[in-house]
């Protein structure tokens, strides 16, 4: 069945991604507005917005699929996209699509059930021969069990989530006598985020890199990869930064792992795209992590890299078309790096900075690609998660992606509120970084400063300070560079200026 | 665009950092400024976004003064912040006289490095502390973070209670060295 129109179960970037590739398949677009952003700048671009702002429960706008359904049904929109986060891995939102005739633009129900539960996901990759790490056989019930199997498999153990992501609910556990705060911690923060407490142990790989292949699925048996993504620069399981190729992968572990990802996909007749994820040890042996059943925030390198636009394909798929290429006819070209611009003041550790976005530029570049959900006046609010923008580029090989990253971030300008630009430049200019010798530990271990900065950059803002605070004491003097724009004028100062016009 | 010009009477500022480097700053306005006694070339401009910049040695840098209180000041420059106390000669002088005089608090007082919720609380008032002792579980964007003392002593004060929202630098707790 075609669609012709489509609703857009999400917010921010993402929200902004699948509405411009939905208008250009001439797809009529439906965005959420919410109480929590209504000048959001995903509304302004979409064809037809539907009003959430009266709250009706305490359920959030974009987990209440009730609400989200009828919406759909009311407007008699054919299918829901949910984006990632929110309801993009809810089996029973699937399903509830599915028994309401409206296409859910992802996989199926069962096929997000199984890899959403881990042990049926360990269970599958078991099956299929795809390398696992050592751990529990299903969940563990409590401390004394996870203490067993611990002590079993030799410490150190990682405690997570069975229903997790996006490295919540998850713990490290050096030693034993750590075990009974960190399952502690670990149950809390899972019950809070997935309202399901249930943790698993594995082994835990020191230093791994995280590579992860992204599949694409339709519904006539057809699989194919389209690569790697290198997503080791990570901040307490958070990424980062990614990039696609990984320097740590050859041609020969490329196929062999790539093959080890379609067979997870194929076994739960995946269709729509997907994430494979995996561990990379320091011998170069890999372990299946988990499959994620969405669009990943780092798609767009997959992208660059590829040609092949993610968002389309979902939707084609969807739709039943068949996958519009076969595993041969791939051709990855060049090398594609995404830095997140998430509003965090990277000098106070990487806590959100909340506040009005000033003003906003972007670089701009053939080979220069910005995915965001902001404008100039966008509200960075504690609702939603600190991601304000991905700068992704495409050059002809790794060096010259970076220095082409690097160019980028100096001329993405923000004024209003802090962000991670100087964690990306810092990372950037990281001489082992550009060598590709990184693993997760790369941030807590590698880098001394996490942010980037010149030794006479502190010299020039004493002079921005001096020269301020000059110009106030000179009476005389009515021509200066407004840095504040306005902001935190003394009466005195503002009384003077409006006499001198 | 600014208009330089040259005073007669040569004006120095001292721009003083929190780790105490210290930025003589002389004749901000003239041709001949001089930063700690060298000669440097920095222009100000903006551009027609608004966005204010520093021109060095070839070298753009976005600009911007983010938090001003009568002598104190906080400039992002290329995204970093940087802090300082901006003395006169003199008022510079007395500062330092003045520190002389002062010496180190007894009581450590641990604030909030972010927004969030208090989760759960770790120790009560009266309980005694080692340094890296995990104190509260907070809350932020999802993630529930420790956090740990780096002094030791006793806890004096306890300001939160389970389930409170706290914004970033409120005071959570007092410990007593």
């Amino acid at each position: 069945m075609k669609i012709k129109s489509l609703l857009i179960a999400n917010r921010g970037e993402i929200a902004v991604r699948i509405n411009e590739t939905a208008r250009k398949m001439k797809i009529k677009t439906f965005g959420i507005k919410t109480s929590k952003e209504p000048n959001a700048l995903y509304l302004r671009l979409v064809d037809d917005v539907i009003d959430f702002s009266e709250s009706l429960d305490e359920i959030p706008e974009f987990l209440d699929v009730e609400r989200i359904i009828g919406a759909a049904r009311s407007n008699k929109i054919d299918a829901i996209h949910p984006g990632y986060g929110f309801l993009a891995e809810n089996p029973y939102f699937a399903r509830r699509c599915e028994e309401e005739n409206i296409i859910f633009i992802g996989p199926s129900a069962s096929a997000i059930y199984m890899m959403g539960n881990k042990t049926i996901a360990k269970q599958i990759a078991q099956k299929y021969k795809v390398p696992l790490l050592q751990g529990s056989q299903g969940t563990v019930r409590n401390v004394r069990e996870a203490a067993e199997i611990a002590s079993g498999i030799g410490y150190p153990v990682i405690l997570k989530a069975a229903a997790g992501g996006g490295g919540r609910g998850m713990r490290i556990v050096e030693k034993a006598s750590h075990l009974e705060k960190m399952f502690k911690m670990a149950t809390n923060e899972a019950e809070k985020a997935f309202k399901d407490p249930s943790l698993f142990i594995e082994k835990y790989v020191r230093n791994p890199r995280h590579i992860e292949f992204q599949v694409v699925g339709d519904r006539h048996g057809n699989y194919v990869h389209l690569g790697e993504r290198e997503c080791s620069i990570q901040r307490k399981h958070q990424k980062l930064i990614e990039e696609s190729p990984s320097v740590a992968l050859d041609e020969n572990l490329r196929q062999e792992m790539g093959q080890a990802a379609v067979r997870i996909a194929r076994a739960v007749n995946y269709y729509s795209a997907g994430t494979v994820e995996f561990l990379l040890d320091a011998d170069r042996r890999f372990f299946f992590m988990e499959m994620n059943t969405r669009i990943q925030v780092e798609h767009p390198v997959t992208e660059m890299v590829s040609g092949v636009d993610l968002i389309a394909l979902q939707i084609r798929t969807a739709e039943g078309q068949k996958l519009p290429f076969r595993q041969d006819e791939i051709k990855l070209t060049g090398w594609a790096i995404e830095c997140r611009i998430n509003a965090e003041d990277v000098q106070a550790g990487f806590s959100p900075n909340l506040g009005i976005i000033e003003k906003v530029s972007y670089p701009k570049g053939k080979n220069i690609r910005v995915d965001t959900g902001i404008t100039d006046y966008s509200v960075i609010t504690s609702y939603f998660d600190s991601m304000i923008a991905k700068l992704i580029v495409h050059a002809d090989d790794r060096e010259k992606a970076i220095a082409a990253a690097s160019a980028a971030l100096r001329k993405f300008w923000v004024r209003g509120i802090k962000t991670t630009i100087p964690f990306c430049q810092a990372v950037m200019n990281n001489k082992k970084f550009r060598k590709g010798d990184f693993n997760t530990s790369f941030i807590e271990k590698e880098m001394t400063k996490l942010f980037y900065n010149d030794e006479e950059d502190e010299m020039l803002a004493a002079y921005v300070a001096a020269f301020d605070f000059a110009a106030e004491l000179e009476t005389n003097r009515t021509t200066r560079p407004d840095f504040e724009r306005g902001k935190n004028i003394s009466p005195w100062v503002l009384n003077r200026r409006l006499k001198s016009l | 665009m600014l208009t330089r010009k040259k005073k007669k009477n040569e004006h120095e500022y001292i721009a003083v950092t929190p780790d105490d480097n210290k930025y003589v700053i002389l004749d901000p306005f003239s041709e001949e400024m001089r930063i700690n006694g060298h000669r440097r070339e920095i222009k100000i401009f903006e551009n027609e976004e608004g966005f204010t910049f520093l021109e060095y040695g070839n070298k753009k840098y976005l600009a911007e003064i983010t938090d001003k209180n009568q002598n104190k000041y906080t400039v992002l420059l290329n995204g970093v912040s940087y802090s300082f106390i901006i003395e006169s000669p003199i008022s510079y002088r007395r500062r330092k006289y003045l520190e002389k005089f002062r010496h180190d608090s007894k009581l450590e007082v641990v604030t909030a490095p972010m927004p969030g919720k208090i989760v759960e609380l770790l120790v009560e008032e009266s309980s005694s502390v080692k340094e890296g002792d995990s104190i509260l579980i907070l809350e932020a964007m999802k993630m529930q973070n420790e956090i740990i003392t780096q002094v030791a002593g006793k806890i004096k004060k306890i300001n939160v209670k389970a389930g409170d929202t706290v914004t970033k630098d409120d005071v959570l707790l007092e410990i007593l060295k």
